[in-house]
C-alpha cells in the first residue's frame, strides 16, 4: 500500500504567523505596562503640580499676613511656622515634581523663579526670637530685628505680589504639559489595548483551526488505520516486518494466526516462529538468507531465487493432523533515507495450489505411464500379459482381505504388514519381469507405504488410510489396463497349452531388464520348463522371477570385476527343471560372486535379525540360510529390484507350502547355486495356487 | 479414485463428533475396498456428493452403539427419533468438514437419515467403496465413502 499526497505547508505558516503575533502581543503588553506606569506617574506630577499652582497666592496671603501681625504687633510665631511650612512643603512637591516631569524645559522658569523666591524669603524664615521689644503690653515695638524682618516681610510681599500671575502662569504651563502628556500616553495605551485585543483574537482563531486542523487530521489518521487494521484482518496472506535483529513488529495480518496458531507475534524471532514448524537446517539457511537482505548491494530479484522458504513444506499447526501443508514465504526490504529499514516478509499457504500442481503432475505421469503402459503390453506376450493380469486381481484381492481383517491394537495392525509385503512384492516381481513398469512403480509405491508403518513406533488405523487409497488407485490402473488390452485384443485364453512355457520369456524379460539396470551383462538359458505340471506353473513363476532377480542384482558380477576374476564378461544364469525319480527339481545356478557368509551376517546384523553375538557363534552353514529370513537383505537402498528384504523368505515359503524343500550351496567368487526339490503331487500346488 | 486427504476430511468429520458429543474419541479400524453392494447397519446418516466427485459418504451404525452414546450424552430419551436425530448429527458433522476443507470442489447435499431395511450402497460405476470401520468403546460403525 502506498499514498502520494502534497505536502500542507499550512499550519507551519500559521504556527509561524501565530509566534509572531504573540511576540509582539508580549511586546504590546510591555509597552502598555510602561505607558501605565508612566501615565501613573503623569497623574501624579499632574496632582502636584495642581496644588502648587495655588501656592504663589498663598504665599502673598501669608506674607501679607505675617506683616499685617507685626504692624498690630500680634504674635507671629506661628505665622512664621505655616509660612516656613508651606515654603518647605512647595520646595520638596517642586523637587519630587522635577523628578516626575519628562519635560525639564517647561518646568525649568519656575524652578529660577522659586529660587529668587527662596532667596527673599530666606532672611524672613531664618528669624528667630520676638520681633518685639519687651516691655509692657500697652506700647509694644519692634526691636532691631523686628525692624529687619518688617523690611524683609516687605520685599517679599512686593515680589510675590509682582510675580504672583506670572509663576501662576509658569505653574499652569507646567501642569497642561503634563495633562497633555498623560493624555498622549493614555491614547497610545488604548491604541496598544486594541492592537493587544486584535491580535489576541487572530491568536485565539489560528489556535482554534490549528486544533481544529488536529482533529480533521486525528480523524483522517484514525480512519486510515481503521482501513489498515481491516485489510491486515481481511487479506489472507501473512504480513509482517522484521528487524534487523530477525524480530517481528508490532503489526501483522491475521492470516498469521490461522497460519501459525498463536498471537504473540510483537517482538517474536523469525527463528522461533519457525521451530517446530521446518526443519532446523531450513531455518538457519532461511536466517542467513534474511541477513543478506540486509546488505546494500543485494539485488532482490536475483535474491528470490535462492529463498530457501519460497516453498517449504511446514508441519501442521494442528497437533491432530499429520496433513503436510505447503507455506511460501516472499522477503522485500523496506528502505528509507539510510538505508534498509525492516524487512517485510509476506507468507501464503499454497498447500491448495502444491496439491493442483501434484494432481496435475499425476495426470501427466498417468498419461505417460498409460502410453509406457501401452508400449510394455505392446511388446508383451498376450498369455502372459492375461495371466498377469489374474494374479495380480487375485494378489490385490488378498491384499485387500489382508486390510479387512478386523483390528483394532497395534499388534493386530502389525501382523497384517508382513502379508502385504510378501504379496505386494511377489506382484512387483512379476510385473518388472515383464516389464510393465507403471504397474511396477505403482506396486513399489503402495509397498513403500506398507514398509513405512514398520517403523512407527505405534500402528492404528489412520496409518492404512494411505495404504488403502493407493490399493484403490492400483486396483483402477489395474482395471485400465485389462480394457485397452482387451480392445487392442491383446488378451487370449490365459491357459497355454504348456504352462511353462510362458516362463521362460518372462525370465528373460526380467534379466534384460535388470541387467540394462544394473549396467551387468548376463544371459539366461531355461530349459525343462515345458516339464512343469501346471499346478506348479503360478508359484514356480513367482520363485524362479525372485531367484533371477537375485542372481541378476547380488550373483553375478560387473564385467570389470569379472575379468579380472578370469571370468566372461557376461554372466550366465541357468535354471532347470527336470523330473526326478521322488519328484521334480528345479535348479537355478549363476556363476556370480556366491555368497559370503560374513557379508550375510552383517547384513542380518544391521537388519535386526541377529545379533553381533549370535553372528559371531554362526558357521557358514547356518549364515547363508539366513538369506531365507523374513526382512533380509544385502542391500541398503531399496529399489525396484531389490532391497526390501522380502524375496527369498517368499520362495522359501512357497516352496515350503508346495511340500518341496530348497537348498543353497556356494563358493565365494564362484557361483551360487538353488536346487528346489517338489513332491511328484500337485494336491498342495493347488491349495498354493 | 479418491485422495487419501479426502478420506481424511470424511474420517475426522466422524471422529470429531465423538469427541465432541461424547467427550471420547473414537479410532477408525484397517479400511478395506468393497466391489460390491455393501449393507448398512440400523441407522444411517448420508450425505449425498455431487461436483469434483459423485456418490455418497454415509455413517451407519448398530442401534446398541447409538445408545451408548446417548447415554454418554446425557440424553434419558433412547427413542427411534432421537437416535435418527443422532446419525443425522454425524452426517452434519462429516458434512461441515468437508465444506469446510473443500470449499467449492464439492457440491454437499442436507444429510438424510435411513433406517432399518435400506436398499445397500452401491459403488460408483468403475470406483470401489471405501470402508473405514470407526471404533468406540467396544462398538463399531462404519463410515462409507462411495465417489467415483
Amino acid at each position: 500500500m502506498s499514498s502520494a499526497a502534497p505536502v500542507d505547508r499550512r499550519p507551519v505558516l500559521l504556527i509561524a504567523i501565530g509566534a509572531m503575533l504573540a511576540a509582539a502581543l508580549g511586546m504590546a503588553l510591555g509597552s502598555g505596562f510602561r505607558l501605565a506606569t508612566r501615565l501613573r506617574e503623569d497623574i501624579a506630577a499632574v496632582q502636584a503640580a495642581s496644588a502648587l499652582q495655588a501656592y504663589p497666592d498663598e504665599l502673598v496671603r501669608e506674607v501679607s499676613g505675617l506683616r499685617e501681625r507685626l504692624e498690630v504687633r500680634a504674635y507671629t510665631g506661628r505665622a512664621l511656622t505655616t509660612l516656613r511650612d508651606s515654603t518647605r512643603a512647595f520646595s520638596d512637591r517642586l523637587q519630587a515634581l522635577a523628578a516626575i516631569d519628562h519635560d525639564p524645559a517647561t518646568l525649568a522658569p519656575v524652578r529660577r523663579r522659586w529660587h529668587v523666591y527662596r532667596e527673599t524669603l530666606a532672611p524672613v524664615l531664618a528669624f528667630h526670637g520676638e520681633p518685639y521689644v519687651d516691655s509692657d503690653t500697652a506700647a509694644t515695638r519692634l526691636s532691631s530685628d523686628g525692624h529687619r524682618l518688617y523690611a524683609n516681610l516687605e520685599r517679599a510681599r512686593l515680589l510675590a505680589l509682582a510675580n504672583t500671575h506670572r509663576f501662576g502662569g509658569e505653574l499652569a504651563a507646567v501642569t497642561q504639559g503634563l495633562q497633555s502628556s498623560a493624555s498622549t500616553a493614555a491614547a497610545r495605551l488604548r491604541l496598544l489595548l486594541l492592537a493587544g485585543v486584535l491580535a489576541a483574537l487572530v491568536l485565539a482563531a489560528i489556535a482554534a483551526w490549528l486544533l481544529l486542523s488536529r482533529a480533521r487530521h486525528e480523524r483522517a489518521a484514525q480512519e486510515a488505520r481503521e482501513r489498515t487494521r481491516d485489510i491486515l484482518r481481511t487479506v489472507r496472506e501473512g504480513f509482517f516486518l522484521l528487524d534487523a535483529e530477525h524480530r517481528i513488529g508490532s503489526v501483522w495480518s491475521d492470516a498469521l494466526t490461522r497460519m501459525f496458531g498463536r498471537e504473540d507475534f510483537a517482538g517474536l524471532g523469525f527463528r522461533e516462529l519457525l521451530a517446530g514448524l521446518v526443519p532446523a537446517p531450513t531455518i538457519a539457511t532461511a536466517l542467513k538468507y534474511v541477513d543478506l537482505l540486509w546488505g546494500d548491494r543485494a539485488n532482490e530479484n536475483l535474491m528470490k531465487t535462492i529463498n530457501p522458504l519460497s516453498q517449504v513444506e511446514a508441519r501442521s499447526v494442528d497437533p491432530q493432523s499429520h496433513e503436510p501443508r505447503y507455506l511460501q514465504f516472499d522477503f522485500h526490504r523496506v528502505t528509507g533515507l539510510h538505508g534498509v529499514k525492516y524487512v517485510l516478509c509476506s507468507v501464503v499457504d499454497v498447500t491448495s495450489n502444491v496439491a493442483l500442481a501434484r494432481e496435475l503432475q499425476e495426470s501427466q505421469n498417468g498419461a505417460n505411464a498409460q502410453l509406457d503402459m501401452l508400449i510394455g503390453m505392446t511388446r508383451t506376450d498376450p498369455l502372459q500379459l492375461a495371466s498377469f493380469l489374474d494374479t495380480a486381481d487375485a494378489g490385490l484381492q488378498l491384499v485387500n482381505a489382508i486390510l479387512k481383517e478386523p483390528a483394532r491394537s497395534d499388534a493386530e495392525f502389525r501382523r497384517k504388514l508382513g502379508g502385504l509385503m510378501r504379496e505386494l512384492h511377489t506382484l512387483k516381481g512379476e510385473a518388472s519381469a515383464l516389464e510393465l513398469g507403471g504397474v511396477a512403480e505403482r506396486l513399489h509405491a503402495l509397498e513403500s507405504r506398507v514398509s513405512g508403518c514398520e517403523s512407527r513406533a505405534t500402528l492404528t488405523g489412520d496409518d492404512f488410510l494411505p495404504i488403502v487409497a493407493k490399493l484403490d488407485e492400483l486396483v483402477a490402473y489395474l482395471r485400465g489396463i485389462r480394457e485397452i488390452a482387451a480392445r487392442l485384443e491383446l488378451t487370449g485364453d490365459p491357459a497355454p497349452a504348456s504352462p511353462g512355457d510362458s516362463i521362460a520369456p518372462i525370465l528373460q524379460a526380467a534379466a534384460a531388464r535388470l541387467a540394462a539396470e544394473h549396467r551387468k551383462a548376463l544371459r539366461i538359458e531355461c530349459a525343462g520348463f515345458d516339464a512343469i505340471p501346471p499346478a506348479f506353473a503360478k508359484a514356480l513363476k513367482d520363485c524362479l522371477v525372485q531367484l533371477v532377480r537375485n542372481a541378476a542384482v547380488h550373483g553375478i558380477e560387473d564385467p570389470e570385476l569379472r575379468r579380472t576374476r578370469s571370468k566372461s564378461d557376461v554372466g550366465l544364469v541357468s535354471a532347470r527343471f527336470a523330473r526326478t525319480p521322488d519328484g521334480y527339481e528345479l535348479t537355478v545356478e549363476d556363476d556370480g560372486a556366491g555368497i559370503a557368509p560374513d557379508t550375510v551376517k552383517a547384513a542380518a546384523v544391521r537388519s535386526g535379525l541377529i545379533t553381533e553375538a549370535e553372528a559371531a557363534a554362526m558357521d557358514t552353514r547356518a549364515a547363508i540360510a539366513l538369506i531365507f529370513r523374513a526382512g533380509f537383505s544385502t542391500m541398503s537402498d531399496v529399489s525396484l529390484g531389490a532391497g526390501r528384504g522380502v524375496g527369498m523368505d517368499v520362495v522359501a515359503r512357497t516352496i515350503r507350502a508346495l511340500g518341496g524343500r530348497i537348498g543353497v550351496a556356494t563358493a565365494p567368487g564362484k557361483y551360487t547355486r538353488f536346487r528346489i526339490h517338489l513332491p511328484p503331487g500337485g494336491a498342495a500346488a493347488t491349495a498354493v495356487a | 479414485m479418491l485422495h487419501e486427504r479426502e478420506l481424511k476430511v470424511f474420517v475426522e468429520g466422524t471422529t470429531n463428533f465423538f469427541e465432541v458429543a461424547a467427550q471420547q474419541p473414537a479410532s477408525i479400524g484397517s479400511p478395506y475396498l468393497v466391489e460390491e453392494p455393501l449393507a448398512l447397519h440400523e441407522y444411517s446418516g448420508l450425505i449425498e456428493v455431487t461436483g469434483k466427485r459423485e456418490g455418497v459418504v454415509c455413517f451407519t451404525a448398530p442401534k446398541t452403539m447409538l445408545a451408548v452414546l446417548l447415554m454418554k450424552m446425557h440424553e434419558t430419551d433412547f427413542g427411534h427419533e432421537t437416535m435418527r436425530d443422532l446419525v443425522g448429527e454425524v452426517a452434519n458433522t462429516i458434512s461441515g468438514n468437508a465444506r469446510r476443507d473443500f470449499g467449492n470442489d464439492f457440491r454437499i447435499s442436507p444429510p438424510r437419515v435411513l433406517f432399518g431395511e435400506t436398499p445397500p450402497i452401491e459403488p460408483r460405476p468403475g470406483a470401489r467403496t471405501f470402508v473405514i470401520p470407526i471404533h468406540w468403546r467396544s462398538h463399531s460403525a462404519k463410515l462409507v465413502v462411495a465417489l467415483g
